[in-house]
């Protein structure tokens, strides 16, 4: 079993993207043998009100509760950010929070950033943050395509070490501060398989290492889709240095346990 | 639904990696093989650029033997290609003679000057004339900083000139996943010459962009290369909407036929009908 835990569904304004329905990316998904994925609504990360997205999510993928886990875009500088969490929590069913401090305006180590991260860990929440949704090097002059510093994101792990707190889309996870911060290792951060290497240029060990000296206690299956292809990830999976054990936290019972899959795979995983 | 591990297997020619130099060349060699044994890359196209500046002549020497080093400790899974500064054209010309007699089957070109810069002439003339395939970093990056790191870097529009000059030469165009907007500098090369090819190679791994080469260039002109990303690059062909053979083109039969220009062949031998099958 597989589960994506940095999935998308929606338009992105400076390149088309292909299977960004909910029904053609369960397509994709299922061709490439991933059985579900948390996702949100991609025109979020642009709007300054980020909850009409969140509400046209909740009701896209209601059709595919067994596949898909909507997750709420918070935009914390806009007025009354609290009901928005609030309501995409415990009236639209919403099991995580995504936060786009470079396209939203904040410091991801800032007041704002850290006041939405208390209120999901009161609720139980997790907090995603994507480091980047495209390589800088071809940004579009209206996007600011800069990623989120790691080392501040590393600072916000080390204030509230209890939140999970899951970047996904990085690479050099093993390299940046989040990793290199050994106080850390014991916090609940995870990186995710979408754009990270298992060994950049076969040389030097990115998710090997992390994998190899904390098995699957930090790492969760992410593609980045539709913006890449799945299959990377996949690949990444499939060469990983992990023993069966191992795979399945990183493949799905990490998310599991996040509360991240959806209701009925609770179900299955008891059954099994 | 994919098979990876089936994928994994079948053979993969690497047009687009590196290996370091100095004490780190045998280590850097060594995991190349080694990931190659999971990933199905049965054959690395390397070399060792200087990319930040010019560069002594002693300096792209050193990284060209480091090449040749890794070429003798695993002949059968590492080939090279040379690096040099088209600039100093004697020196750089005389050095590509010393490599491709060594054994080397290229030309590794980065952004001193962009591949349409008359200085770069007498290089692809001699590669031209000993049919050898010039690899060039490359990419059509848009934003500012980028762009004043790399102000000689070429794009699409640039091979597509040069290629009008040099029809018969065959170029590289890297890394269409190495930033920069890669649909951009695929149209681009509409005007350019069937000798130009692109790799995949790259840690830009959108969704699509194997597949957008194809319909601009075709099958027959995209190569496979990771330039380090090796599990990634390998994922987006696995991924990409392709025919059995356009991918078995891209994985492997274009880079035979560059190899087959200049009387090669690949270093593992695979069995017509058997290409899902690493050699």
């Amino acid at each position: 079993m597989i589960f994506d835990i940095n999935a998308w569904v929606g338009s992105w304004p400076f390149r088309s993207l292909r299977d960004s329905t909910p029904q053609q990316l369960t397509e994709r998904l299922r061709k490439a043998g991933v059985a579900g994925a948390a996702v949100s609504q991609i025109e979020a990360i642009l709007h300054r009100n980020a909850q009409p997205a969140n509400e046209r999510l909740a009701e896209s993928v209601e059709p595919y509760r067994d596949v898909f886990v909507p997750m709420a875009t918070i935009n914390p500088t806009y007025a009354r950010w609290e009901d928005d969490l609030r309501i995409c929590h415990e009236e639209l069913g919403m099991k995580g929070v995504r936060l786009f401090p470079e396209y939203h305006g904040y410091e991801i180590d800032g007041p704002l950033a850290k006041r939405v991260v208390a209120a999901c860990r009161e609720r139980g929440l997790p907090v995603q943050i994507p480091h980047r949704i495209e390589d800088m090097r071809q940004r579009h002059h209206l996007d600011p395509a800069r990623g989120v510093p790691l080392a501040a994101i590393a600072g916000l792990v080390a204030a509230y070490p209890d939140t999970p707190i899951i970047v996904t889309n990085a690479r050099g996870i093993a390299q940046s501060p989040l990793w290199r911060r050994t106080e850390l290792r014991d916090a609940a951060w995870y990186a995710d398989t979408s754009l990270a290497e298992v060994y950049f240029q076969g040389l030097d060990k990115d998710l090997a290492l992390i994998v190899e000296e904390s098995g699957g206690r930090h790492l969760l299956f992410g593609t980045h889709a539709p913006f890449s292809y799945p299959e990377a990830a996949l690949v990444k999976r499939a060469t990983l240095p992990a023993d069966a054990d191992t795979l399945e936290e990183i493949s799905y019972r990490g998310a599991m346990r996040l509360g991240l899959t959806p209701e009925s795979w609770a179900v299955k995983a008891g059954s099994a | 639904m994919v098979d990876i591990a089936a994928e994994l297997k079948r053979p993969k020619i690497d047009a687009h990696c590196h290996v370091r130099a100095g004490r780190e060349e045998e280590l850097s060699s060594q995991r190349l093989v080694e990931a190659g044994e999971m990933l199905g890359i049965t054959e690395y196209w390397c070399s060792r650029p200087i990319t930040a500046r010019y560069g002594s002549l002693e300096e792209i020497r050193a990284g060209n033997d480091a090449v040749l080093a890794a070429m003798r400790r695993y002949p059968q899974r590492i080939r090279g290609l040379c690096f040099v500064v088209p600039g100093y054209y004697r020196e750089a010309c005389a050095e590509i003679e010393r490599c491709l007699d060594a054994g080397m089957i290229g030309v590794k070109l980065y952004h001193q000057y962009k591949i349409n810069d008359p200085a770069v002439w007498p290089v692809i003339e001699l590669c031209t004339q000993r049919r050898v395939p010039i690899l060039v970093h490359a990419g059509y990056v848009t934003d500012p900083r980028t762009k004043a790191e790399q102000p000689r870097l070429s794009h699409g529009a640039d091979f597509a000139e040069v290629s009008q000059r040099f029809p018969e030469t065959m170029f590289i165009m890297a890394h269409i996943g190495g930033g920069g907007d890669w649909e951009w500098t695929l149209r681009a090369l509409r005007d350019s010459s069937p000798n130009v090819y692109v790799d995949v190679s790259g840690s830009n791994l959108d969704d699509g962009q194997v597949e957008f080469a194809v319909a601009e260039l075709g099958a027959q002109r995209v190569l496979f290369g990771t330039d380090g990303t090796m599990a990634g690059c390998v994922g987006k062909v696995i991924g990409a909407s392709l025919t059995e053979e356009q991918r078995h083109l891209i994985f492997w039969g274009n880079a035979e036929r560059l190899l087959a220009a200049q009387g090669k062949q690949p270093l593992a031998k695979i069995e017509s009908g058997q290409e899902g099958v690493a050699g």
